[in-house]
């Protein structure tokens, strides 16, 4: 069983690499009669273990969307890049997407760097809606951020663990990118606020696997009370397995703020004393709505599909963010979507979510790992995103 | 605050140690046979993978050895027989096709176990404090391990009659043949011996890093830094070049960042490729 779930994970990549090399042809056939979606997954990469949830979810909201009569009338067809090719190459792709695919919107999950590289070469032509959680500030013409800002992730997780556990004195340590780097300047800002300390902060390169043996030996040395973690994938893994292994997780809590089902699964179950999530999706998260997107999900791809996480799900949330967007604005033109996106709501998993600034307020969980799965320790409902751009 | 000076001087001794026995077996494939391996990094990866497996059924660690030598010499020995064999005379083909096969066994890996992480638990749990600085158990047992894994092997390889056939092999092969060594089977078995030392290193690696089917691409780099710095020529190649590699990026890591630990070794890279191609030993 456990065989059958890799290799169905193996077949969903495989399918969204023959259908990213099929697709000029496929859509040359289809004419005007569908509407074309451009995505930019982690199909390759450091994030590429997010891919096939990405593209799962991808899909049952495509279904969704077609069953509902599609967009603009039109039934959905994918077209599917890269988003973990290097910023360079995801602009040539963004613009191959946009002029030779012509597709109608984007939507993408990947990081910033990449995220910023896609709108310098698609320059608002089409749609752009980005969904993983990000550091705030993205205000690009034509841009809609359905993402967790640092307000909504950030601010109350760190206030809710001061009046919990009294942790005054934070150390922080990340990647050397601009998503680590930003978000840290706003922890500092919402640290400041309550009156606490940055005792050490530092950032590992992003790329090669590092080690974080000499990180800890340091942490122990600056004795912080938590431990705000913004580091990505394997990085995230390696360190909060050293962590614990110097002992470190029965005396220190930790934050981290891309800690979601798969990377915890890596980190294991005897690594996770103390350490916290953030995020606005957990598949622990109770509510009729969740348990309808699960339902549905497991309808579509069975009990053995890809396993379902937050990138998976705000992935879906984006894509029915993108239909109503165009729905709304009755075409896909840039300055009809950016007036219709103001007070827009659409379907998300857990329920329905409404933009304004082209950014989300939405609830935000607080998690405590307890092993390899979340426990759902505080929800903050309708968090405002905190963000001013202009529409 | 010596005990964070042993807390830091461990960190440093740890990262040699490890970098040594990792690059062991590219040693062995590089500096005896001339293949530079660029797989060397995926059969750690099985090595790693076999301890998962061997956990996830429920059998012991240790268990994990014989199945990470049985899993790399399965592997090692048709490839060594119709991939690396003829192309022993041509090195840049070899890494051409080597880097195929890395590809291959990150997809076939990813086929039977997922993309995802997976957790590997450490068998000896716990801290032990060493001169005021508490370090992790298990670390201290992989690195004695190691230390007595290199020694073995490098003894071995200097007073057993095989050891001295492979030197004979590598300074002169047709003279080696004439004398009645078996070469073609003495290659393929000093090969499969590299292979299956990635694989043991990684199954030692294991319960510490996050455990995936990318996770070989961490290793060849450093190691193959380890060589360049070290030079082919003798097994104290491989302990200076680890000494230099490891212990600079971890010295400059504790006292800088990572960051700059890392840039660092790439410099010193590119300054002995530059101006000591052969290495510190060269050969």
């Amino acid at each position: 069983m456990n065989t059958q779930l890799k290799r169905r994970e193996v077949l969903a990549g495989m399918a969204g690499g023959a259908a990213l090399l099929s697709s000029p042809a496929v859509l040359r056939a289809a004419g005007n009669e569908t509407i074309k979606m451009g995505t930019f997954f982690s199909l390759t990469g450091p994030a590429s273990l997010f891919g096939p949830t990405q593209t799962a979810c991808t899909a049952l909201a495509v279904d969704q969307i077609n069953a509902m009569g599609g967009i603009l009338g039109k039934q959905v067809e994918i077209v599917a890049g890269d988003g973990g090719l290097s910023p360079a190459e995801a602009a040539q792709a963004a613009i191959r997407m946009t002029l030779q695919d012509k597709v109608d919107f984007i939507v993408g999950s990947h990081n910033s760097a990449v995220r910023q590289s896609i709108i310098a070469a698609i320059k608002g032509r089409v749609p752009y809606v980005y969904t993983p959680l990000y550091e705030g500030g993205e205000c690009a013409p034509n841009t809609y951020v359905t993402a967790d800002t640092p307000q909504q992730q950030v601010k109350p997780a760190l206030n809710s663990l001061n009046e919990m556990y009294g942790t005054q004195k934070v150390y922080l340590i990340g990647n050397d990118y601009v998503w680590p780097q930003k978000l840290n300047e706003r922890a500092k800002e919402y640290i400041a606020a309550f009156g606490g300390e940055i005792v050490g902060e530092e950032y590992a390169p992003l790329g090669p696997g590092n080690k974080f043996d000499d990180a800890v030996t340091r942490i122990r040395a600056a004795a912080p009370d938590l431990v705000f973690i913004s580091l990505v994938g394997g990085d995230n893994v390696n360190f909060n397995r050293s962590f614990a292994g110097f002992g470190l997780d029965s005396s220190i809590r930790r934050l981290s703020v891309l800690l979601e089902e798969l990377t915890l699964f890596g980190i294991g179950a005897e690594n996770s004393d103390g350490l916290f999530s953030s995020m606005s999706y957990f598949t622990a998260v109770e509510s009729p709505e969740n348990d309808a997107f699960k339902s549905q999900y497991t309808a579509k791809f069975g009990a053995d599909g890809p396993p379902l996480s937050m990138l998976g799900a705000d992935a879906y949330s984006g894509t029915h963010c993108a239909a109503a967007l165009l729905n709304a604005a009755g075409s896909n033109d840039a300055s009809a979507v950016m007036s219709a996106s103001n007070g827009l709501s659409y379907t998300t998993a857990t329920g329905t979510a409404v933009m304004t600034n082209r950014h989300v307020n939405k609830d935000i969980y607080l998690a405590e790992c307890n092993g390899v799965a979340f426990d759902i320790v505080k929800s903050f409902k309708g968090v405002a995103h905190g963000e001013t751009c202009s529409v | 605050m010596d005990g964070l000076l042993v807390a830091h001087g461990l960190n440093i001794s740890f990262e040699i140690v490890v970098l040594a026995l990792v690059s062991l077996g590219l040693a062995i494939t590089l500096g005896l046979l001339g293949v530079l391996n660029l797989a060397h990094g995926e059969f750690v990866m099985i090595g790693a993978f076999s301890a998962f497996f061997v956990q996830s059924q429920g059998w012991p660690y240790l268990a994990a050895f014989p199945v990470a030598i049985l899993a790399c010499g399965a592997i090692g020995w048709p490839v060594e027989k119709f991939l690396i064999r003829p192309l022993y005379a041509r090195p840049f083909d070899a890494i051409l096709a080597t880097w195929g096969l890395s590809l291959l066994l990150r997809e076939m890996v990813e086929f039977f176990f997922g993309r995802g992480f997976n957790s590997v638990a450490q068998p000896i749990k716990g801290t032990v404090n060493i001169l005021g600085a508490d370090y992790p158990a298990f670390q201290i047992v992989v690195m004695l391990a190691a230390i007595a894994l290199i020694a073995t092997i490098v003894f071995w390889f200097l007073r057993s009659v095989t050891g001295r056939r492979i030197q004979a092999m590598v300074d002169n092969p047709d003279l080696a043949k004439a004398v009645g060594i078996p070469v073609d089977a003495l290659a393929r078995n000093t090969f499969v011996a590299g292979l299956c030392l990635a694989g043991i290193s990684g199954v030692l690696l294991a319960p510490i890093v996050a455990v995936h089917p990318s996770m070989g691409i961490d290793y060849v780099l450093k190691s193959f830094f380890v060589l360049v710095v070290g030079g082919l020529g003798h097994i104290l190649g491989l302990v200076i070049g680890s000494g230099v590699i490891g212990g600079a990026e971890a010295t400059v890591s504790a006292i800088i960042d990572r960051t700059s630990g890392y840039s660092f070794v790439l410099i010193l890279s590119l300054l002995f490729l530059w101006r000591r191609p052969n290495g510190l030993v060269a050969r």
